[in-house]
């Protein structure tokens, strides 16, 4: 909510740097999420039909509000930009036989240690590795996923889903088209 | 970043795998389970060929009521469960429960509605537009439970299950908590199959473990497995699912277990096979054949198959490759490859007669409920010896 509180006021030409102004965006963006819409606060209705939001995509949202309130990058470019195709590799690797194509489904390999830890493991000391930033992100999925921050008890649903997949395929498209 | 801070996080990406890892070789995973199987009752002990029946529901008038399921109650009652409303998905589609002592004498209790759109969206702190299809089950101790659809938006694809239980059979239910089970958003999952009462290895004895047919309808329409565990107090409940078919043609799966580690499976088909397919497992469920087509016609309908002592099974489905005008009692004594029709329980033109819900209680007595005309819920209880008349009639024909 924050980040589209943000976006209106950038769209806006009005730049809100600095701590005052991102308290002050914070506890309007904290009314608006407690707002009642027919009954049900209005961040309710956003939990009702997306009660899983991955933690990298909550940190791209996060990363992005604290760049324009504070001009401080938690992520680069480098990882943000590791972060998309991470994502769309993973939506990749899931949804389709997720969701039906062929007899193999990977969303159970989420529920408990398996391959599936073993390649985030792996995937996450490469990234350390390389000192690229999304190792951190990754290190925090891992964290909320020990923690059982989110609804779901599946490291898939940490990991990726589906919002963060289409701002990925969106953003990379973006940077080809900026590139051409 | 530094070289420290890399170390650093290095050693805490470590840590941080550790747990999980700890976690699931300390512990027996939900699947590594073994099949109850039900007691077997000589006909003998279950005296003469007895059937009755009677309905469960009041008429719905204008309304309508579907998908009834069924169990014995921890106090020693039969409990059932379906749902009722103006019409299928409406908004003030309810779910109602209602009891009865064993023994046809006794009348059903007036229907009680123990879920509802406005309940299940305070209890699931979400907004839900409509509730569906409730799978009613109970374990060894008082414990009761109950897995039901919601949805919150479209239909039946935007399904999401959700469970209850209970401590004083039915009395008091607990809040109802979302199971997430599929990572787009939650959505298409639904029950229908009767849960199965399994045996861990290596398991905390105090948890209930079942293994819950259910399936999945949204771009795939496949059935799955919800291996589901509960604490005695309902209060921790540990879940996973597994796929027992690919595809689009398989759905609403019934399993009849034939011993700890073996079971059959029957798919409702949605293909244009239009034929009851089945599956094996000799694993306890971990693993499951390829399907099979039956040569029993299936009108993209529900069937339910249960377990018979002499090594049977029984199965209750629509007779049928087009409608659900006619409900039949089939017997196989092969594992289900080869069926014997032995009664037509329903046989009406342009009526329907649908998802049968069956099972055996601890006194021999097989209960089936279904949907009758889509106005009640119809209970028929029978003996194995009936079966075995009807069986044997036939086989004399």
């Amino acid at each position: 909510m924050m980040a589209l509180c943000q976006r209106v006021i950038m769209w806006w030409g009005k730049p809100s740097t600095g701590w005052i102004p991102t308290i002050i965006l914070a506890l309007v963006s904290a009314l608006m999420v407690s707002l009642p819409i027919l009954g049900l606060p209005l961040g309710r209705w956003f939990f009702s039909l997306f009660a899983n939001p991955s933690i990298p995509l909550t940190a791209l949202l996060f990363s992005w509000v604290f760049k324009n309130a504070f001009q401080l990058s938690l992520l680069d470019v480098k990882g943000i930009r590791t972060g998309w195709i991470f994502s769309l590799l993973a939506g990749a690797a899931l949804y389709p036989m997720a969701l039906g194509a062929g007899a193999f489904d990977p969303y159970p390999a989420g529920w408990h240690f398996s391959w599936l830890f073993v390649v985030l493991l792996l995937v996450t000391v490469i990234m350390l590795s390389l000192k690229n930033r999304f190792s951190g992100v990754l290190l925090v999925t891992i964290l909320a996923f020990n923690l059982r921050l989110l609804e779901s008890g599946n490291l898939w649903d940490y990991l990726v889903d589906p919002i963060l997949v289409i701002t990925s395929i969106v953003g990379l498209i973006v940077r080809v088209v900026k590139r051409g | 970043m530094s070289k420290r801070l890399v170390i650093i996080l290095g050693i805490l990406t470590l840590l941080a795998y550790a747990w999980p890892a700890w976690t699931r070789f300390s512990t027996a995973p939900l699947t590594s389970a073994s099949f109850i199987p039900a007691p077997r009752f000589e006909t003998a002990t279950n005296h003469a060929p007895f059937m009755a029946q009677d309905f469960i529901s009041p008429s719905s008038g204008s309304g309508m009521v579907h998908v009834g399921s069924i169990c014995e109650i921890p106090d020693g009652q039969l409990g059932t469960v379906w749902y009722g409303g103006t019409r299928e998905g409406a908004k003030d589609v309810a779910i109602f429960f209602s009891t009865k002592p064993q023994g046809m004498s006794a009348p059903w209790s007036a229907p009680r509605i123990i879920v509802d759109r406005a309940s299940a969206s305070r209890e699931l702190n979400r907004y839900i537009r409509k509730v569906g299809n409730p799978v009613l089950f109970s374990g060894p101790g008082k414990e009761l439970w109950m897995i039901y659809v919601t949805i919150t938006v479209g239909g039946w694809s935007g399904s999401s299950l959700n469970v209850k239980g209970s401590r004083d059979s039915g009395l008091t239910w607990t809040d109802s908590q979302r199971l997430t089970l599929s990572p787009f958003f939650n959505i298409s999952e639904l029950v229908k199959g009767r849960p199965l009462a399994l045996n861990m290895t290596g398991g905390n004895d105090n948890r209930n473990h079942f293994a819950v047919p259910i399936y999945h309808e949204f771009l795939g329409y496949f059935p799955e497995i919800l291996w589901i565990s509960v604490s005695q107090n309902n209060r921790n409940i540990l879940y996973e699912k597994s796929r027992m078919a690919g595809g689009t043609s398989f759905i609403q799966p019934s399993i009849a277990p034939l011993n700890t580690q073996s079971a059959t499976a029957f798919y409702r088909c949605r293909s244009k096979a239009r034929h009851i397919a089945m599956a094996r497992t000799e694993n306890a469920g971990e693993s499951w054949s390829s399907p099979h087509f039956l040569d029993l016609p299936n009108p993209d309908s529900a069937v339910d198959a249960l377990p018979l002592s002499k090594n049977g099974i029984l199965l209750a489905f629509n007779d049928s490759r087009n409608n659900r005008e006619t409900l039949q009692l089939a017997v196989s004594t092969d594992k289900g490859l080869l069926w014997t029709r032995i009664h037509t329980l329903e046989n009406s033109p342009d009526q329907e007669f649908s998802y049968p819900y069956m099972i055996k209680a601890r006194n021999g007595l097989i209960h089936l409920v279904y949907t009758w005309k889509r106005k009640r819920i119809k209970h028929v209880v029978f003996n194995e010896a009936w079966v075995d008349q009807k069986l044997e009639r036939t086989a004399k024909k």
